[in-house]
């Protein structure tokens, strides 16, 4: 399994988005857990009001997860690098112009949280690029 | 003395298809004509630095008025029992409408996005009544930007379209600049921004018609942002490409909205297209 983004990077993340001053004001209406993807490494993030309160590597198949997000390392490496190339510099670019970013599941759900989950994304790119 | 911009703001009753619109229009400046169309689902705010921008407006008229359903302009009568969908044909009514009744003069038309877009349609429709065209995020066919969801009872529209917009930005673009873009696209009324896209992305393909435009008689100059992934720089190039004698100049670090999300970058290259359609 691949090691990226890593242990203390998904901390570093998690940390920075429970203390996110805008999701306190924004992320009330997000309780919901969702996957992220990275290559062959799966994560479940569980999220209530807004706050990462689990992160579970390697769900099995009695977490329930309605959405999520798949693309392979090198796509999220761009994403997360330190100046990311146009068209890898956001989340929706991604979903409209990198066919390997894929939503999976039910997209209505994330639709509805687009705004508390871009700012999701969008505190990742500012955690930093992972050392993995 | 109150230190109030030099931006006066009006309502005009125009004529579009019949309809009597009450549209609003702000401008500033004395000169050569401007007029300025802002992108899909947003209204004439995003211009508020080109109009309080003195170089320009010592020697331009700049113009920008809110399409109908944008803004603070009113829908027409009877708004209630149709979509609000924006098609080629109506939109360049829209536009020869309202510098037709300001009784323009030879305007320089601007537009960018779907604004962008439509100057295309201007210059080769009424490449004699006009002095040429400033493209910003300009492309003859693009496809791919409608989606359901822009209009959808459980979603938030308002929410949504400005977050579906928000990352058309450079991310170098300064956050509070990009930050007003994205309250004023939170603002548009239900399908608009909808509407608007159906046009963008739907209905528009000017690939042929581009190719009549003779810039001895119309000026064209075009201008795209390095970020911009709506209408990437490729795209526009096609446009150049199609457009003798046209100019194209791609705006390094720059996204799909120059003229709100980073002025002061974005100014340079405004001035200089301006020198190029006015000469």
């Amino acid at each position: 399994m691949s090691e990226f983004p890593g242990t203390s990077w998904l901390d570093r993340y998690v940390s920075r988005v429970n203390a996110d001053a805008e999701m306190g004001v924004i992320g009330d209406w997000l309780s919901a857990t969702f996957t992220l993807t990275f290559g062959d490494a799966r994560y479940a993030v569980v999220v209530d009001k807004g706050r990462i309160t689990k992160l579970i590597p390697s769900p099995r198949f009695d977490v329930r997860a309605p959405f999520g997000f798949r693309a392979p390392v090198d796509v999220w490496r761009k994403f997360l690098s330190p100046d990311p190339p146009p068209l890898y510099h956001d989340f929706f670019a991604m979903l409209m112009r990198v066919p390997d970013f894929v939503i999976e599941g039910d997209s209505l759900i994330a639709m509805q949280n687009a705004r508390a989950l871009h700012r999701m994304m969008n505190i990742m790119r500012e955690t930093g690029a992972p050392n993995a | 003395m109150p230190d109030f911009e030099a931006i006066v703001g009006r309502y005009l009753t125009v004529e579009i298809g019949g309809e009597q619109h009450r549209l609003f229009i702000e401008e500033a400046g004395r000169g050569i004509p401007l007029l300025c169309l802002h992108t899909a689902g947003n209204d004439s705010r995003q211009f508020r630095h080109v109009m309080n921008d003195k170089e320009v407006t010592d020697r331009f008229r700049v113009v920008a008025f809110d399409m109908p359903y944008h803004g603070r302009s009113t829908p027409p009568d009877q708004w209630w029992l149709k979509k609000p969908r924006l098609t080629t044909k109506l939109y360049l009514e829209i536009v020869r409408a309202v510098w037709t009744t300001l009784e323009l003069e030879r305007p320089v038309v601007m537009g960018c996005s779907m604004g962008g877009a439509i100057v295309l349609k201007v210059a080769a429709d009424y490449q004699n009544e006009i002095r040429g065209i400033v493209g910003l995020e300009s492309s003859a066919h693009a496809p791919g930007r409608y989606n359901d969801f822009l209009h959808h009872p459980a979603i938030h529209g308002g929410e949504l379209c400005a977050s579906y917009t928000y990352g058309l930005n450079s991310p170098y673009s300064p956050e509070q600049n990009r930050r007003e873009n994205w309250w004023y696209y939170s603002q548009s009324g239900p399908g608009v921004y909808q509407g608007d896209v159906h046009f963008y992305s739907n209905d528009w393909d000017a690939r042929e018609d581009i190719k009549t435009i003779d810039t001895g008689r119309c000026k064209v100059a075009l201008l795209t942002g390095e970020f911009d992934y709506s209408c990437t720089p490729a795209m526009t190039e096609q446009v150049a490409a199609a457009i003798k004698g046209s100019r194209y100049t791609l705006m390094k670090r720059m996204g799909h909205f120059p003229m709100i999300e980073n002025y002061p970058d974005f100014r340079p290259y405004l001035l200089d297209a301006l020198d190029h359609v006015a000469a």
